[in-house]
This record gives C-alpha cells, sequence and structure tokens, in this order.
C-alpha cells in the first residue's frame, strides 16, 4: 500500500484502489465523505471498466432528492446502458458537468472523475458501504467473479 | 437530465494492456491483422465490457483492414472513400473496429470455442482482399470447427474463387447488396465520387448466382438495408426473389454514419420496420408473395391480406424480429450483432436473443397492425 496526496493506495489484482474511500456493493461505486455531511460518488475502476467503452453519462439536475437505490442518473457505453444507482439518500448538490461532456474521463481517471455531491439525508446509510479494511478483500473478490462472468479483458 | 449528444466512440486499441498492437509497425494489414467487431473484442475478451441485457453470445465479425482501406464509396459507409478521416480512424457502422493480429484472434477462437456460434470474415473492395481472406480462412480454420462464413467483396471475386471458399470449408456466403433497387444502387454504390470501385448491379447478381450454384440452397443471403429509399414494394418483391432461390435475405436498418454522404438521412421509422422485419419473414418462411400484400401510390405496405390470427401467431414466436444472421452449428441463430444498428439505449431494431413478453408487447405496438389488416378495413 502507498499513500499519495492524503490518499491510501494498493494494487488489488491489478487495479489502483483507494482504500480510504467506501464503495456501494449494488453500483460498482466509490463515495468519499466530505465535510458538512456531503459526500461524493464516482464509478470506481471495475465499474468503469466492465461498463465498457463509455460514451454518454446522463445525470440528475442540481437540486433533485435522490434515494439511496434510486437512479441518480445512467449510462450508456458501446453494447451497455443502465442505471447509476445511487448509493446514499440526498439532495444532489453538485454534478460534474466536465464528465458529462467527456464521459472518457471516468475510465481514463475513476477516482478523479466524481460524478455527483449529495447532501445527506441519512448519514446513518455511510455505515451500510464497504469501507476500511474490508474493502481490499471486497475488491479482489469482484475482481474475480468479472473474470468468471467473463467481461474483463484478458 | 443533462445530457449530450452521443459521440462517435472513440478508436481504442483491442485491449487494456495494448499488447497486440505495435504503434510503431509501419503496416498492420491483412492477413496478419484483421478488424474485430466491438461484440466480438468483448466475447473473445480483447475488451472489457458487457452487453445491456444478458444473452449468449458466440458471433465472431472480423474485417479485413488496409492502410489505404476499402476501394469503394458507398455514400452510406462508414469506410467510404469519400467520408472525411483517415481510415484508421474511421467507424464502420457507427463504432470502430478495434485491430488484432491475425494469430491472436485464432488462439483467442480455440481457447473459446465453446461458446463460439458463427464466424464471418467481411472482405473490403481491395486487389488482396481475396488472397488474405483465403489465409485467414486457413488460419482459422486450423484454429477452431466453428461454422464459417464470408460476407463477400464482388468486385474481387469470381466463381473460381468462390469455389476455393468452399474448398477451405467456408459454409455460408453473404453478398452485401445493401440497395434493393439498381437505381438505388446505382446512385449510392455505383455512381459515387470517388468512383464506383467496379461495383455494378449485374455483377452484384451474377456472384450471388454464382454462389447459390457453387454453396447450394439457403447456403447464400443478401444484406438488404432498410431505409435508402426504397419503397416497401421493392423490398417485397427483392424478398420473393432471393426466397424462390432459396436466398435468404437478410435485413439491416440503416443508421446513418455521421459524415457520410447519407449522414444526416432520416432512418426507417420503427413502426416500418417492424412491418418490413414482419413481411420478410412470412415470404421467407410462411411462404407469402407479392400478392398477398396490398401497397398505396407510393410503394408503401397498405394492407396484410392474412387474417389476424395467424399473424399473431407468427408474431408471438418472436422469430421476424430476431437478428437476421448465419446460423450455429445447430441452426440457431449464429450471428446476433448485438447493437450492431441502433444503440443500447434504443429500442432492438433486431433482437440478439429470442423477445420476452415485454418485448413482444413493444413489438406489437410498434406494428400497429390493427392499420393494415382485413379486419380493420372492414370494421
Amino acid at each position: 500500500m502507498s499513500t499519495e496526496h492524503g490518499q491510501q493506495l494498493a494494487d488489488i489484482s491489478g487495479y489502483r484502489v483507494r482504500l480510504d474511500l467506501a464503495y456501494f456493493r449494488e453500483a460498482d461505486l466509490w463515495v468519499e465523505t466530505l465535510a458538512g455531511g456531503r459526500a461524493r460518488v464516482g464509478l470506481d475502476p471495475l465499474g468503469a471498466e466492465t461498463s465498457g467503452t463509455l460514451a454518454q453519462l446522463a445525470l440528475v439536475a442540481v437540486g433533485t432528492a435522490v434515494t439511496r437505490g434510486q437512479p441518480l442518473g445512467s449510462l450508456e457505453a458501446e453494447k451497455f446502458v443502465g442505471p447509476l444507482v445511487t448509493p446514499l439518500s440526498g439532495s444532489v448538490v453538485a454534478t460534474n458537468e466536465a464528465v458529462v461532456a467527456r464521459p472518457s474521463l471516468v475510465e481514463q481517471d475513476p477516482y478523479g472523475s466524481w460524478l455527483v455531491e449529495i447532501e445527506l439525508a441519512r448519514v446513518e446509510e455511510l455505515d451500510e458501504l464497504v469501507s476500511g479494511e474490508t474493502v481490499a478483500g471486497y475488491f479482489a473478490d469482484r475482481v474475480e467473479r468479472y473474470r468468471r462472468e467473463g467481461v474483463l479483458a484478458e | 437530465m443533462t445530457r449530450v449528444s452521443l459521440p462517435l466512440l472513440p478508436p481504442k486499441p483491442a485491449d487494456r494492456q495494448d499488447t497486440t498492437r505495435e504503434p510503431s509497425a509501419a503496416s498492420q494489414v491483412s492477413p496478419d491483422w484483421v478488424r474485430i467487431s466491438g461484440a466480438s473484442a468483448l466475447a473473445l475478451r480483447f475488451r472489457s465490457g458487457r452487453f445491456g441485457r444478458r444473452f449468449d453470445f458466440g458471433g465472431i465479425n472480423l474485417l479485413l483492414n488496409y492502410d489505404d482501406g476499402c476501394r469503394s464509396d458507398c455514400a452510406y459507409c462508414g469506410l467510404a472513400r469519400t467520408r472525411p478521416g483517415t481510415y484508421e480512424d474511421k467507424s464502420f457502422i457507427r463504432v470502430d473496429w478495434p485491430l488484432v493480429r491475425t494469430d491472436e484472434l485464432a488462439e483467442r477462437m480455440a481457447r473459446y470455442e465453446a461458446s463460439l456460434t458463427r464466424l464471418c470474415i467481411s472482405m473490403v473492395t481491395h486487389p488482396f482482399a481475396y488472397r488474405d481472406t483465403c489465409d485467414i480462412t486457413e488460419r482459422i480454420r486450423r484454429a477452431v470447427a466453428t461454422p464459417l462464413s464470408i460476407l463477400v467483396a464482388p468486385p474481387t471475386l469470381n466463381r473460381r474463387r468462390l469455389e476455393r471458399f468452399h474448398e477451405l470449408g467456408v459454409d455460408m456466403i453473404g453478398i452485401g447488396l445493401d440497395a434493393v433497387t439498381e437505381e438505388l444502387f446505382r446512385s449510392l454504390r455505383s455512381d459515387v465520387p470517388a468512383g464506383g470501385a467496379g461495383l455494378k448491379w449485374d455483377q452484384y447478381w451474377q456472384v450471388v448466382s454464382d454462389a447459390r450454384d457453387v454453396f447450394g440452397p439457403w447456403k447464400v443471403n443478401c444484406h438488404t438495408l432498410v431505409g435508402l429509399g426504397e419503397s416497401d414494394r421493392d423490398l417485397v418483391e427483392i424478398f420473393v426473389r432471393l426466397r424462390d432461390q432459396e436466398i435468404f435475405s437478410y435485413l439491416f436498418s440503416f443508421n446513418p454514419e455521421p459524415d457520410s454522404r447519407l449522414g444526416e438521412a432520416p432512418r426507417a421509422s420503427l413502426r416500418r420496420w417492424r412491418r418490413v422485419q414482419l413481411v420478410k419473414h412470412l415470404v421467407e418462411t410462411e411462404r407469402y408473395g407479392i400478392e398477398d400484400f396490398r401497397f398505396d401510390d407510393d410503394g408503401s405496405l397498405a394492407l396484410l391480406t392474412a387474417a389476424p390470427e395467424s399473424l399473431e401467431e407468427v408474431i408471438e414466436t418472436g422469430r421476424p424480429f430476431t437478428t437476421d444472421g448465419c446460423p450455429s452449428s445447430g441452426g440457431e441463430p449464429g450471428c446476433t450483432r448485438p447493437y450492431g444498428s441502433y444503440r443500447p439505449s434504443e429500442p432492438f431494431r433486431d433482437f440478439p436473443f429470442d423477445p420476452d413478453p415485454a418485448d413482444l408487447a413493444g413489438i406489437r405496438a410498434d406494428l400497429a397492425l390493427d392499420e393494415i389488416t382485413e379486419r380493420s378495413r372492414r370494421a
């Protein structure tokens, strides 16, 4: 494991993974807790890769109230389309227009390409995310599962 | 929602480690290199990614690759000579086709042979296309036994060359007629800005005839592209003509390639497309003739004389709406080209799997058959 700019990074099954973030199992998303009861959400490296070549991202408008498990947008790739499901309930206070304009940024730098910022309505939902010491194992398991499913390049 | 228009996907090497591509190589051309479809790249794990719906996929499509590209200049094609951009950066059917080493491809085919259903080599109009197609066919045949088709470039062929393909183990031949009338063919493919590269209506039909002789009944298919300006009557006439020769019509839905000469042309509406799918199935499978349809003055389908009950039986199978493609060794759909002529976020133009009940409900709504059946006329 290494630390760069305050980020704890580790190589896990060939992927550079931030261990200091939380992860949402249901939708391949990372969550970064911010000050003031807010959180940023982005597609994690496996989510970005297994979607295929991204073509379009759509995000809800700033001000939209979202509920955990409900769509906060959608992504379309060369052969795939699906909803982006929010890991947290609250109000969307910012969207990253740069990634909407250039979805390939997510593939190039998943951690640097946040999607939305949410003002949390239920802080306790953070406890339901994968975090801390379990992140490494969680990622390794997912890589193995995705390899079995045949959605990762060899 | 904040949205931007869907861009063409950027050219991208075949795998994330970029080990199959040599940026310093002067020339990555066939027969040592080929392009493969995006779906093929996923199926063979050259690229990461998944399909929007879960279904088995094993139809691998290859495309010959040359530095100087295809010699043709078809008005609707992404590879057309006068379409802006370098050949390497040109898309084909709106997405880029990753470039891979032929031998690596054959190795991957062998590795995943159990899941493969059909292979197809698409030629382009080029002086080396025949020679290289033979070479690639031999490499593939040495690696796997999966049924193999060739989508031929008629200007590069004659009967002897078709016989050679047959000897090499190719079992089906496709001919990309695309434009279904002589007039359309001439305007879109022969009389074109960069010259027609020898694409002639009569020559295409000669290759159809030769292929039929060499490969036998229901071993040849003609690609018919819906939305190039033809009428419904034109389509039905060609479906009947091909059916009577025991040749398949494979339907494709025109999807404008940005910056091509037809880049701004509209697609066929989903309603028209669904009706053409149904009509083609009725002609090819249920032996309907031109007399079973009525057309208005501009050739648009106006009336289906069949009883709605019998049409419903056909629709319920879902088969008219699945992808036209060469079969697997077991006779099931083998080449299914998922998302080949529509975006993943759009309705399936053709289904790479059997439509489920929800899909069928959508298909029935698209068809609006009550507008064109006898019963509605009597009511």
